[in-house]
C-alpha cells in the first residue's frame, strides 16, 4: 500500500501531463490540464515551506541550545529568518515599513543586505576559478594537454588584451576560434551532452512513471 | 604617460609573479585570492582603455535592433537575480540606450521575484530621464508574474490578461502606451537579459511558436551553450558575458560600465593563464626531478 | 555516456524471440497510442492545428516518444527474462562505497547534496534516487551523514529515502530526521551554509548529484581546500569544467541518470539504459541521414519532420 499507492499517483500524474502535451488547451479539456496541474504544484510547495522553515528552525536552536561549535552562527541564521519575515507579513495597512512593497522594511533588507551579499558570493567565483585552474590545469596526457590549450585560447580570445595579442600573431585568430572552437567543437559537444542528457532524463521519467524506477522512494 | 604605462606593467607583473611565488612556497591558495582580488581592483585606481574588437554574435544583434522602423515596440526582459548585475546591468544599460535612442517603446517584465522588478524599475527610469521619456507614453515596466511558462505563453494571447495592472498598480487600460499593444504581434523585437534557464523557454514559446525574433544578453558561463540557438537562426544574436556589453557598449559609441570592467578581467584572465603555465612548467621540472632520482 | 557494446545479431536474435516475452501488451499500447491522433483528426475541422483537440503539429515529437517507449520497455522485458546485459565502468560511482569507507576510517562526516533544483526536475530526483544508495552504506557503517536541502519538498523526499535506507539496514535506531535538514532557498544563502559547514566540520567526503548552477565551483573548491574527497554528477553542461577541475570523480550528463540503475544493479533498471543508448544510435542515424541530404540540396520534407513544436 505504501508504494503502490505513490507509484499509481506517479503514473497518472506523469500521464496526464504528456497527454496534456498533445491536446490544445483552447479546445479540449485535456489540454487545460497543462497549467492547471503546474498550479497544484505550485499550491503543495507553498505548504512544505512550513515543512522547511520548521526543519530550519528546529535544527539552529537546538544548536544554540546546546552551544554547539558554531552557535552564534546559527544563533544570527535564527535571527535573520524573523527579521526578513516578520515585518513582510505584518500586513502593510498598518504601516508602509510592513509588506513587501518600496520603502518597507523586507525591501530595506533585500536591498542593502541581501543583495549585496549575493553579488559578493557570485563574485567569489573569480577567485576559486583562478585556484582551480592553477592547481587542475595539468598537462598530464595528450587530451588534458588539448584541454590546456583551448582554454587558454578562449580565455585570451574574451579579453580586449588577449584579442589584441591574438592578433597581433595573425589578424584572423580570433574569428577562428570563434568560428572553430565556439561555433565549431563547443556547439557539437554541447549538444551531444545535451541530446544525451535529455534522452537520460526522458528514460528516467519513463521508469518513474512505469514504476520500474523506485529508488526515489527509498526502495 | 608611456613611461608610466611601462611602469605600471612591469609592477603588475611583479606583483604576479611575487604572489605566484608565495602560493608555490607555501601552498596556501590565498596568496591566488590575493593577486586576483589586486588585480581587478588595480584598474580602478589605473584607468587604461583598451581598444575592443567586434564578435559577429553582438555585431548581428546590434543590427537586428538598429534595423527596426523607429517607434517600433520592444519587450526588455530583466531576467537576472541582484547576484550578476555587474554582468547583466550593463546589457541593460546598453539595450536601453540603443532603444531609447531610437524612439522605440519598451515594454519591460521579469521572472524574477528577488528584486527583478526594483532592478527594472531603477534602471529604466535612470535611462529614460537621460532621454527624456515619459512613462506609461515611451515605456512601461509590467514587473513580475508568478509561473514563467504561464506567462510567456498567456502573453502570446493577451498580455493585459497576464498583467492586468504594470508594477505599480495602474491598469494597463489606463496607461496610454499599453493601448495598441495586446500581444506578441505588436511586439517587434524582444531583448532577454537573463542569468538562467529562462532564455530557452524564450526561444521555445515565443520564438519557436509565435516567431518573434529574440535576441539575448547572458551570463559568460551560459553564453557557450547558446551558440548552438544562433547557428540554428533561432536567437538574432547574443551578448556573452561583460565582454559582450562592452562590445555592445563601443557599437553604441558608449563606453560605460562595461568598459570598464574590461581591464580587470583581462589582467585577471592574464594572470590565470600566467599560473597556469607557471604551475605546468613545475610541475613538468618536478616529475623530470623524480624521475632522474629513480634512475 | 552510457556507452555500450553493442550486439546487432544478438539483438535481432532476442527481437525474433521477442514474442515469447509477451511483447504483444506493448505493440498494443503503440497501437492504441497512435490511435489518438486518429481519433482527433477525424473529429478535427479543415485546419487542424488551429480548431482540432489534438496538436497536429507535435505528431513528430508523439511519435519519438512511442518509439523511445516502445524500445525502453523491449529492453526491460528482456531484462527481466534474465538477459545478461553489460554496462560499462562508471568510476565515479565505483569510489562511492570506498569514499564512504574512508570516512568512516576517518570518523568524520560525508556530505550529500542533491542539488539546488526543486523536485519536479528529473535531475533532483536522480540526485534524491543516489541518495538513497549512499544512505544505505552509510548506515552500514554507521557513518554520520548530512543533507541539505534548497526546497521544501526535497526536504520531505530526502527523509523519506533516508529514513527508508537506515531501516532497510537494520539501522533504524541511528536515523535522525536532521539528517536531511532545509538550509535556504536563496541559491547563495544555500551555498554560504554548505561551505561553512565544509569548513567547519571537514567532511571526509562531498558527494553533489542533481542539478547544480553557479554555486557548483564554490561548493567543490571549497570543498576541496577542506580535504575532502568529492564526487559530483550533473547534467547542467556549463557546471561539468567546474566540477571536472574541482573534484575527483564526475558523472557527466546522462551517467547521472544511469547512476541509480548502476549502483542497484537491478535488471530492470539496466534494460532501461540498453534502450536508451539505441536511441542514441537512432538520433546519430538520423543526423547522419541529414548531413547527407542538406548537402545534396533535397532536405526540405526531411527538415519539416523536425521541425520545432
Amino acid at each position: 500500500m505504501k508504494t503502490t499507492v505513490p507509484i499509481i499517483a506517479a503514473f497518472l500524474s506523469g500521464f496526464v501531463m504528456l497527454l496534456a502535451f498533445f491536446f490544445n488547451p483552447e479546445t479540449s479539456a485535456l489540454g487545460k490540464l497543462e497549467p492547471e496541474v503546474l498550479s497544484w504544484v505550485t499550491i503543495v510547495g507553498g505548504f512544505t515551506l512550513l515543512l522547511g522553515v520548521v526543519s530550519i528552525v528546529r535544527v539552529n536552536y537546538s544548536s544554540v541550545k546546546r552551544k554547539s561549535s558554531g552557535w552564534g552562527y546559527k544563533l544570527a541564521t535564527l535571527i535573520s529568518i524573523f527579521a526578513m519575515a516578520i515585518p513582510a507579513i505584518v500586513p502593510v495597512r498598518w504601516s508602509s515599513l510592513f509588506g513587501t512593497g518600496t520603502g518597507s522594511i523586507y525591501d530595506w533588507l533585500f536591498n542593502y543586505i541581501d543583495s549585496p551579499m549575493m553579488s559578493t558570493m557570485f563574485a567569489m567565483l573569480a577567485f576559486y576559478i583562478a585556484s582551480a585552474a592553477f592547481r587542475a590545469f595539468r598537462a598530464r596526457s595528450a587530451e588534458a594537454t588539448l584541454l590546456l590549450v583551448t582554454a587558454t585560447l578562449v580565455m585570451l580570445w574574451r579579453v580586449p588584451m588577449g584579442e589584441a595579442f591574438l592578433s597581433g600573431i595573425h589578424p584572423d585568430i580570433p574569428d577562428l576560434i570563434n568560428t572553430y572552437i565556439m561555433n565549431g567543437a563547443n556547439m557539437a559537444v554541447q549538444r551531444g551532452i545535451i541530446i544525451g542528457a535529455a534522452l537520460g532524463a526522458a528514460a528516467m521519467s519513463l521508469r518513474i512513471m512505469l514504476g520500474i524506477e523506485r529508488t526515489y522512494m527509498g526502495k | 604617460m608611456t613611461i608610466l604605462l611601462i611602469f605600471a606593467y612591469i609592477f603588475l607583473i611583479l606583483i604576479g609573479a611575487l604572489l605566484l611565488y608565495m602560493t608555490f612556497k607555501t601552498d596556501d591558495r590565498r596568496y591566488i585570492y590575493l593577486a586576483v582580488g589586486f588585480y581587478v581592483i588595480f584598474p580602478v585606481i589605473v584607468t587604461l582603455k583598451l581598444p575592443i574588437m567586434l564578435s559577429p554574435e553582438v555585431k548581428q544583434l546590434y543590427d537586428a535592433v538598429e534595423a527596426l522602423p523607429d517607434s517600433s515596440t520592444v519587450m526588455l526582459t530583466f531576467d537576472y537575480y541582484p547576484s550578476t548585475l555587474a554582468e547583466t546591468e550593463p546589457m541593460s544599460h546598453a539595450a536601453l540606450h540603443h532603444l531609447f535612442r531610437k524612439n522605440c517603446k519598451v515594454v519591460t517584465m521579469t521572472t524574477i521575484p528577488l528584486g527583478g522588478p526594483s532592478i527594472a524599475e531603477r534602471v529604466t527610469r535612470e535611462l529614460a530621464e537621460e532621454y527624456n521619456k515619459v512613462y506609461g507614453i515611451d515605456f512601461v515596466n509590467l514587473g513580475y508574474k508568478a509561473n514563467y511558462v504561464a506567462v510567456l505563453k498567456g502573453m502570446g494571447t493577451s498580455i493585459e490578461t497576464i498583467y492586468p495592472t504594470d508594477n505599480s498598480g495602474t491598469p494597463l487600460s489606463e496607461i496610454p502606451m499599453m493601448k495598441d499593444i495586446e500581444n506578441y504581434g505588436d511586439i517587434d523585437f524582444i531583448f532577454v537579459v537573463a542569468d538562467n534557464s529562462i532564455v530557452d523557454y524564450w526561444i521555445s514559446i515565443v520564438n519557436a511558436q509565435y516567431n518573434n525574433p529574440v535576441g539575448t544578453g547572458l551570463t559568460a558561463v551560459m553564453a557557450p551553450r547558446y551558440f548552438a540557438y544562433i547557428g540554428s537562426g533561432q536567437m538574432t544574436g547574443m551578448l556573452g558575458g561583460m565582454k559582450g556589453a562592452a562590445e555592445y557598449e563601443t557599437l553604441l559609441q558608449k563606453p560605460a560600465a562595461a568598459n570598464m570592467g574590461m581591464t580587470s578581467q583581462s589582467l585577471v584572465h592574464l594572470f590565470i593563464i600566467f599560473s597556469v603555465i607557471a604551475g605546468n612548467i613545475i610541475f613538468f621540472m618536478g616529475k623530470k626531478g623524480k624521475s632522474r632520482k629513480s634512475a | 555516456m552510457t556507452f555500450q557494446q553493442f550486439s546487432l545479431s544478438n539483438d535481432v536474435r532476442n527481437l525474433a524471440s521477442a514474442s515469447r516475452l509477451g511483447i504483444f501488451p506493448i505493440i498494443l499500447l503503440t497501437i492504441l497510442i497512435f490511435l489518438i491522433p486518429a481519433f482527433s483528426f477525424a473529429q478535427a475541422d479543415s485546419d487542424p492545428s488551429a480548431n482540432s483537440y489534438f496538436r497536429a503539429d507535435r505528431i513528430n515529437a508523439l511519435i519519438a516518444m512511442v518509439l523511445f517507449s516502445v524500445v525502453i520497455l523491449i529492453y526491460t522485458r528482456w531484462a527481466k527474462a534474465g538477459k545478461d546485459l553489460f554496462i560499462r565502468k562508471i568510476n565515479g560511482l565505483d569510489e562511492v562505497e570506498e569514499a564512504v569507507g574512508r570516512a568512516t576510517e576517518m570518523g568524520r562526516p560525508v556530505l550529500f547534496v542533491p542539488g539546488i533544483g526543486e523536485i519536479d526536475e528529473i535531475e533532483t530526483i536522480a540526485g534524491v534516487s543516489i541518495l538513497g544508495r549512499v544512505a544505505r552504506i552509510t548506515a552500514r557503517y554507521e557513518t554520520p551523514l548530512l543533507v541539505p536541502v534548497r526546497y521544501p519538498m526535497v526536504l520531505a523526499a530526502g527523509q523519506e529515502v533516508v529514513q527508508q535506507a537506515y531501516i532497510e539496514e537494520g539501522k533504524a535506531d541511528s536515523y535522525d530526521k536532521d539528517i536531511v535538514r532545509y538550509v535556504a532557498g536563496e541559491q547563495f544563502a544555500f551555498t554560504a551554509t554548505v561551505n561553512g559547514f565544509m569548513m567547519r566540520e571537514r567532511p571526509a567526503t562531498n558527494i553533489y548529484m542533481g542539478a547544480f548552477f553557479a554555486e557548483s565551483l564554490l561548493l567543490a573548491e571549497t570543498g576541496n581546500a577542506a580535504g575532502s574527497i568529492q564526487i559530483a554528477g550533473t547534467a547542467q553542461p556549463a557546471q561539468l569544467p567546474f566540477f571536472i577541475a574541482a573534484c575527483d570523480y564526475t558523472l557527466m550528463g546522462e551517467e547521472l541518470y544511469a547512476a541509480s540503475a548502476y549502483l542497484s544493479r537491478e535488471p530492470l533498471l539496466l534494460g532501461g539504459l540498453k534502450g536508451q543508448d539505441w536511441m542514441k544510435v537512432l538520433i546519430i542515424i538520423l543526423i547522419f541521414l541529414g548531413i547527407m541530404l542538406v548537402s545534396a540540396g533535397v532536405s526540405d520534407w526531411y527538415l519539416s519532420m523536425f521541425e520545432s513544436v
